[in-house]
């Protein structure tokens, strides 16, 4: 038996989610994080603060985010998406898969940061090519087992698959020497990943 | 036997055979010290497993064998409804790799056991508690997740906080059996027996989990060596309130300074020191709460040093004002405290100064001149945790990734957080240093912060933020959201106010050790640190 696809995710609640994942955040990264435009992303952002729904603040930590309404809407829309495409059960076995790859990803992001000289844990300088080698092309392996699972993730909503993009992107990057995109720019590897782990917490309703 | 060797002080067999760990094991017995009666599956048992994907031929027997043995020498019953003994399958491989494998506690505990145990003891909440910390093992063991993995699946389980404990425990054990049933297929065995052959093949197994190959990769260990598991008699610092459970330093790791430290619970059992999960006190209460304990440690540990010649770290519990040894190795202290514990040690004539110069590495010097928090009896230290990124930081506390915002346009703010996420990223940003209550040196908050190379103190224990109160709270203290603190990333030391900082705890030592150095290489040129070592070095192993 198979299902008709879920539909996919209107602009402005992938708008309001990207925010409700990863914090404030300007039209840059909201435009990376939906895959719209960025002056689509932006534009989307400003009907949502007339909405009430977002707001803006500036200084140098500012940025688009949630107002309270914003949030409980946001929770709102996001749980009768994932009712009404019947995809919580298809999702939460995929969430056990997110799960045990989880600690592989943080070990690897710590052993990108730190590794052991003379016994003694030293932050990595990046000046030994061989080392760093060695943890992309784990990297690089991980990278197919997360496939497999954000795979599961998009079958079950649509959406999930931007992850997948992102993810590569930021792999193919830092293997082509942008060695931020590991675990250091706001579209790492490791940042994405933090946003997929708290997009599952959020979109099944579970507390942190 | 060919598969198995018990833990005596008659076993002469290389750590590469037995793993590191009950290599320790078997060192403790001939120093006299009290160790849980057991026996080590051995690594060439781990190979032949790995290599024929099942137990090699006769182990079950010689399982068996060892384990009678084991209730002969403890007078309990495997699994029986009287007098259970209860035994723990640890793995340990002849390298150290820390928490990359698993371990099974209270094994044996059936439900006819778990029983058993309650009437024994009388404390049906002890017997739950432990049969339920068994199922988590294995729960954790078979999904492939860590304990917070185990808790994450299982989400908002039946059968918690009704108020009522042994009923909670009971909800919880029916979650983790429900969880390893729709994992497994089938339940865990309710047979002592085969619980062991169980657990045994699955610590063996834990050695090729993708963490652990990640693991070697990464630290050049070969695939091939394989992983010891050892089984021993459960002792149970949850058992009363004259037991408990601790970890301990014959010197301070943080300084090298020669005093004792550590850390203690009562009523606990192990996994609860080392996973964070329940409040610590500090090692020297003991000293007043358990003084034959006390005393009992301080002889182990200076034995134990006369042993390594160097610092030492065990792990211990005592059950009933019993004190046994669970653990050894060599101290490894870093930086500033491997460079005092070196002179000290040579000062002391335990070692040459030759060798007090080979045991300090460049690696060290350059840790050397991390800033630390300066502590003296004065310092007023909130918490502790583990320090995830090094470095000393200053400013008022903030509970909020907004607040920290906020409130660093008035001057460095910590942000404390019970963990973080991405919402906490601006925050991070915005603050001098980071504090979190949960989560270790691979945790998110861990890794945004040495991205930003902010000092962090990650796994506090028993660090609550309350964030619509604005505060935080530790060891029984509140402290108001805009309190100064300060924060040491190596100690993982939280304390009030503006300590002084330091560039090194050791100078005098560094003084000392390097005028030993010049005087091996013969030059007494004016040169950096590192070179005046590498001097050294360079003519104790090829001079």
């Amino acid at each position: 038996m198979t299902r008709p696809e879920p539909p996919a995710t209107g602009t402005d609640l992938l708008v309001l989610h990207a925010l409700r994942c990863g914090g404030h955040a300007g039209p840059a990264r909201v435009a990376a994080a939906t895959g719209l435009g960025e002056s689509d992303a932006e534009s989307e952002l400003i009907d949502l603060a007339v909405a009430g729904l977002v707001t803006h603040s500036g200084g140098g930590f500012g940025g688009w985010g949630l107002t309270d309404a914003g949030r409980a809407a946001a929770a709102e829309r996001i749980t009768g998406e994932l009712e009404s495409a019947g995809a919580r059960v298809a999702l939460r076995a995929a969430f056990d898969g997110f799960l045990v790859l989880n600690p592989e990803l943080l070990d690897l992001c710590a052993a990108w940061q730190l590794r052991s000289v003379d016994g003694v844990m030293t932050a990595n300088d990046h000046g030994d090519p061989s080392y760093d080698a060695r943890v992309l092309a784990r990297f690089a392996e991980f990278d197919q087992r997360a496939a497999v699972v954000c795979a599961e993730l998009s079958a079950a909503l649509p959406r999930f698959g931007r992850y997948r993009a992102r993810l590569a992107e930021a792999r193919q990057r830092a293997a082509s020497g942008a060695l931020e995109y590991v675990t250091d720019s706001t579209a790492s590897y490791h940042t994405v990943w933090a946003e997929l782990h708290e997009d599952l917490l959020a979109t099944l309703g579970i507390p942190r | 036997m060919r598969w198995i060797r018990p833990l005596s002080a008659q076993v002469d067999e290389a750590a590469e055979l037995l793993g590191g760990k009950a290599h320790g094991l078997v060192v403790l017995h001939r120093l006299g010290l009290r160790v849980p009666a057991g026996f080590v599956v051995t690594t060439e048992a781990c190979r032949a497993f790995l290599r024929d994907g099942r137990l090699p031929d006769g182990l079950g027997d010689e399982l068996a064998t060892a384990v009678t043995d084991l209730e002969a020498s403890t007078g309990r019953r495997f699994g029986g409804s009287r007098a259970p003994l209860a035994v723990s399958v640890r793995s340990g491989a002849g390298v150290s790799m820390p928490g990359m494998m698993n371990t099974i506690l209270n094994l044996g505990l059936t439900t006819a056991a778990t029983a058993g145990l309650a009437a024994e003891t009388g404390d049906p909440r002890f017997a739950l508690d432990s049969r339920l910390r068994l199922l988590s093992g294995f729960a954790a063991a078979i999904t492939n997740l860590d304990a917070d993995g185990v808790g994450a699946v299982l989400g908002g389980a039946p059968g918690r906080g009704t108020g009522d404990e042994e009923a909670d425990l009971t909800g919880a054990i029916g979650a983790v059996e429900d969880l390893i049933r729709r994992r497994r297929g089938r339940p865990i065995p309710d047979d002592a027996a085969r619980q062991l052959e169980l657990a045994v093949r699955t610590v063996l197994s834990s050695w090729d989990t993708p963490r652990a190959r990640t693991y070697r990769d990464l630290h050049d260990v070969p695939h091939d060596l394989g992983t010891a598991a050892i089984v021993q008699t459960m002792v149970f610092g949850n058992r009363d309130d004259r037991s408990g459970t601790g970890v301990a330093f014959s010197r301070d790791p943080n300084t090298g300074g020669n005093v004792p430290f550590g850390e203690v619970m009562f009523g606990r059992q192990g996994e609860d020191v080392v996973s964070g999960r329940a409040l610590t006190r500090p090692l020297r209460e003991l000293a007043d709460r358990e003084p034959a304990v006390w005393t009992g440690l301080l002889d182990a540990l200076s034995r134990i040093e006369g042993h390594y010649r160097d610092a030492c770290y065990v792990e211990f519990t005592f059950q009933s004002g019993e004190l046994w040894i669970l653990q050894v190795r060599p101290g490894r202290f870093v930086g500033g405290a491997a460079v005092r514990v070196a002179a000290d040690l040579a000062d002391e004539r335990v070692i040459g100064r030759r060798e007090a110069l080979l045991r300090v590495s460049a690696g060290h010097l350059r840790h050397v001149r991390t800033p630390r928090m300066a502590t003296t009896e004065r310092t007023d230290i909130l918490a502790r945790g583990l320090g995830a990124c090094p470095g000393v930081a200053a400013g008022r506390v903030a509970t909020t990734a907004d607040g920290a915002v906020r409130m660093a346009a008035d001057g460095p703010v910590i942000l404390v957080r019970p963990e973080t996420s991405p919402h906490d990223l601006r925050g991070l940003a915005a603050a001098a240093g980071i504090v979190t209550a949960r989560g270790g040196p691979a945790s998110h908050a861990a890794v945004v912060a040495r991205s930003m190379a902010k000092p962090a103190v990650v796994g506090v224990t028993g660090l609550t933020v309350d964030v619509a109160g604005g505060s935080v709270g530790a060891g029984g203290r509140t402290i108001g959201e805009g309190t100064l603190v300060t924060i040491d990333g190596t100690s993982g030391e939280v304390a009030l106010g503006s300590p002084r900082t330091v560039t090194t705890t050791a100078a005098a030592h560094l003084h000392r050790l390097l005028g030993w150095a010049d005087d091996v290489s013969g030059d007494h040129s004016e040169r950096d640190e590192v070179q005046r070592l590498s001097a050294a070095h360079a003519v104790l192993r090829h001079g």
